[in-house]
């Protein structure tokens, strides 16, 4: 805790504030908006770097200082944000959704972002708020671009209704409130900037990948041109927001004529058998006690970082400079130096990471919404960024309906029926 | 014909005037260099009465009684490279891993962008298989008892992506996505060979799961830095032997 919370104040280990590169922003097209940024009378908010993505890909001062650049130049700054046309992004509600809070039109108020969701998912959208190391599960990381609770598969983004469900109903269960007192031109601009700021992290990520596949001779730096840096990388980011109306899972009605008890012991027989698999997780009690201690994707990327980390300082600090040639001795003080910015970077940038239980059926509570139709989207697609698969192409529709049926039982059965479990139960777990 | 070292094979084929249709094969056996450490068992205590009984030990490294490391990832780095009309069908041919005993198998499992890659599983008991890729839509499938799941990949990966189940920890495999037929892993021997290369220069790129990018190489006695694991080599026509390829045991120490 106390480690997560000190990061807030201090300052990030490297500290990379781009200064725009004329020759970035002109081939994007940008030259009004570089000469407007940093004109503020006020300190300007800054994005943070993705410093942990940084680390993992072993990137230079130098390269992480051409990322910023690039990501300022397309995105500009939490004050002043830019949406290329690429993006297809409206940048009067981005404008509605950023900057400081604020009023410049009598019953209109700007700065949303920062009024209602910055202490939790943080300025830079990397759910490193001040508040979230004292949250379980922590603050979405909108960077990677990983959505959960949606109505399009697994892989795919959510549509723009979907995003407006989560901040109309909140998530349950967990410290995301409901937005549903706030007006629909002000959710809807707040949909709007978690995208944008999802866009943003996403494009940050991939620059930061491509080092790896550059040529030698590209010496590594990054192509500045527009090819590279709008239709490659940014498009196909945006791209993936631009399809997601057309990624809905199809989901046929559940039969009128149903005859629930039956759907229920089919569904119970399913979850329990070899095929759907759910017990593995949810346990034969359904209290999400079976495999209890696996980690979703963003807890994971720090522990396996965190791992490789430390399995290198410890085999670096066994190893002998003794008999190094002055080449092979400068290669092991890069990589030492390496080690010990990334296990800064991890101190400073990551928080703890926490295991993600599988639900607990019995309490009724469903964080993607209680509809059976969102019981059906969860069980479909699985849980996008969680260990929950998909029962997609395995599982014929009608059959998850019999599931979704009898997972909707599962708090109203008799609890004696957990039999030897019973006391599970009145452990609340 | 057999040649000492990378250097060597580029040395000898300067000299070689390479026409457009001449195609050839590279291949070499990796050797760990050091004593090999002991796998370690894995502790498979979930469905313990399947798959406890398999005395399951790590596969991150697979060294063999002679020294040979297996799961060694081979692959043409040129992008749009020529290939030769008797390996443009095998992109039809299934790729297929397998959850078998608890494990994949095969631990390391080579699939072209298009090419239909069959997720099975002639266990007993229901798994889960999660395709890590970077570039292509993350899939996370339920794998039925003797059930199987196919998929396809759009993009080719610059890293080979695992494959993980949620409900069997231990379980880890890998799937190299490339564009391109020319691509191998290792065999338990330590050799490996791809065919119908287009001849002429060509860049490779050497990966192991522990580790990483292969940055150097002793080829034929001879020490070979490798930037990011990568090597430009000239193909010749007919064989290309790299022989034995020692790889230093720190690299694997992490
Ligand atoms: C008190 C902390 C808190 C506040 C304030 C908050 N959130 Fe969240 N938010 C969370 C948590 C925690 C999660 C992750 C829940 C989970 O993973 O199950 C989350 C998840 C999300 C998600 C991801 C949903 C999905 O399907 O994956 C979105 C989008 C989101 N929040 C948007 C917002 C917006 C926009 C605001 C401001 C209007 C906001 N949140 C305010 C805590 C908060
Ligand atoms: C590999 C482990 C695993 C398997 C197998 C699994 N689940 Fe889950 N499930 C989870 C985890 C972990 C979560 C919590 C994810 C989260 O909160 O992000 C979850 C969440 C859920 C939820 C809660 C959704 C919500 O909106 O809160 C339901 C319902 C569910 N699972 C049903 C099932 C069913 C039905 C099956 C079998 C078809 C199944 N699960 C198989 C791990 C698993």
């Amino acid at each position: 805790m106390t480690k997560a919370m000190s990061k807030h104040t201090s300052t990030q280990p490297v500290s990379v504030r781009p200064v725009l590169s004329l020759h970035v922003a002109a081939s994007l097209g940008l030259l009004v908006t570089v000469l407007a940024v940093g004109c503020g009378p006020t300190p300007a908010a800054s994005f943070r770097t993705n410093m942990v993505m940084a680390a993992k890909q072993r990137l230079t001062t130098d390269q992480e200082r051409q990322v910023a650049t690039i990501v300022e130049a397309m995105f500009g700054t939490p004050d002043e944000p830019v949406a290329l046309p690429e993006t297809g992004l409206d940048e009067a509600k981005l404008l509605l959704a950023a900057g400081p809070v604020r009023s410049d039109i009598v019953g209109r108020k700007n700065g949303l972002y920062r009024e209602h969701c910055v202490h939790c998912h943080g300025i830079t959208g990397d759910g490193l708020g001040p508040t979230a190391a004292f949250l379980n599960p922590y603050p979405r990381d909108y960077r990677p671009g990983v959505f959960k609770f949606k109505s399009t598969e697994r892989a795919d983004k959510p549509t723009h209704a979907d995003l407006k469900r989560i901040l109309h109903n909140g998530i349950v269960g967990t410290s995301m409130p409901s937005f549903a007192l706030l007006g629909d031109a002000q959710v809807d601009a707040l949909v709007e900037y978690v995208k944008y700021l999802s866009m943003r992290g996403e494009t940050e990520i991939k620059l930061m990948q491509a080092y790896f596949e550059l040529d030698d001779d590209a010496q590594g730096k990054l192509p500045e041109t527009r090819e590279f840096l709008v239709d490659e990388v940014l498009a196909g980011v945006a791209e993936k927001w631009k399809s997601a109306a057309d990624a809905a899972i199809p989901v046929p009605e559940m039969p009128a004529d149903i005859d629930l008890a039956a759907s229920i012991a089919k569904g119970k027989e399913l979850f329990h058998g070899d095929k759907a698999n759910c017990v593995k997780c949810h346990g034969v009690t359904a209290l999400g006690d079976g495999q209890a201690n696996d980690y979703d994707d963003w807890n994971k990327a720090i522990v396996d970082f965190g791992r490789e980390i430390a399995g290198s300082r410890e085999q670096a600090a066994k190893t002998s400079t003794a008999e190094m040639s002055p080449d092979e001795l400068a290669e092991h003080k890069a990589t030492l130096a390496w080690l010990e910015k990334s296990r800064q970077v991890l101190d400073g940038d990551s928080l703890r990471p926490r295991t993600i239980p599988p639900r607990n059926l019995r309490q009724a509570v469903y964080r993607g919404g209680r509809r059976p139709l969102d019981l059906y989207y969860r069980i479909h697609a699985g849980i996008h960024g969680a260990p929950m698969p998909a029962a997609k192409g395995t599982i014929p529709p009608e059959e998850i309906w019999h599931i979704v049926n009898y997972i909707r039982s599962l708090p109203y059965e008799f609890d004696g029926e957990l039999g030897a479990d019973r006391s599970m139960v009145a452990s609340g777990r | 014909m057999k040649f000492g070292s990378f250097a060597a094979v580029a040395l000898l084929l300067c000299s070689t005037v390479v026409s457009a249709e001449e195609w050839g094969t590279l291949k070499g056996r990796f050797k760990f260099g050091g004593a090999a450490p002991q796998a370690a068992a894995l502790k498979a205590d979930k469905d313990a009465e399947v798959c406890g009984k398999h005395k399951l030990v790590s596969e991150e490294l697979v060294v063999g009684a002679d020294g040979g490391v297996a799961n060694v990832v081979v692959f043409v780095r040129d992008k749009d490279v020529k290939v030769h009309p008797d390996m443009a069908a095998l992109k039809n041919v299934k790729a297929v891993m397998d959850n078998k005993d608890c494990r994949f198998e095969p631990h390391v499992v080579f699939v072209q962008t298009g090419q239909p890659f069959v997720i099975k599983n002639s266990d007993t008991v229901g798994h889960n298989s999660n395709v890590q890729t970077i570039k292509n839509p993350a899939e996370n499938k339920i794998i039925p008892a003797n059930g199987e799941a196919t998929a396809t990949f759009k993009l080719d990966e610059a890293i080979p992506a695992a494959i993980t189940c949620n409900i069997h920890p231990w379980m880890k495999a890998w799937v190299v996505v490339r564009d391109n037929p020319y691509a191998a892993v290792s065999k338990p021997d330590g050799s490996f060979e791809i065919k119908n290369l287009p001849a002429g220069e060509l860049e490779f790129q050497f990966w192991h799961e522990k580790a990483g990018y292969l940055g150097e190489a002793t080829v034929g006695g001879k020490a070979e830095k490798m930037a990011r694991g990568r090597k430009k080599l000239k193909i010749a026509a007919g064989e290309n032997d790299l022989g034995e390829i020692v790889l230093d045991g720190k690299m694997f120490q992490k």
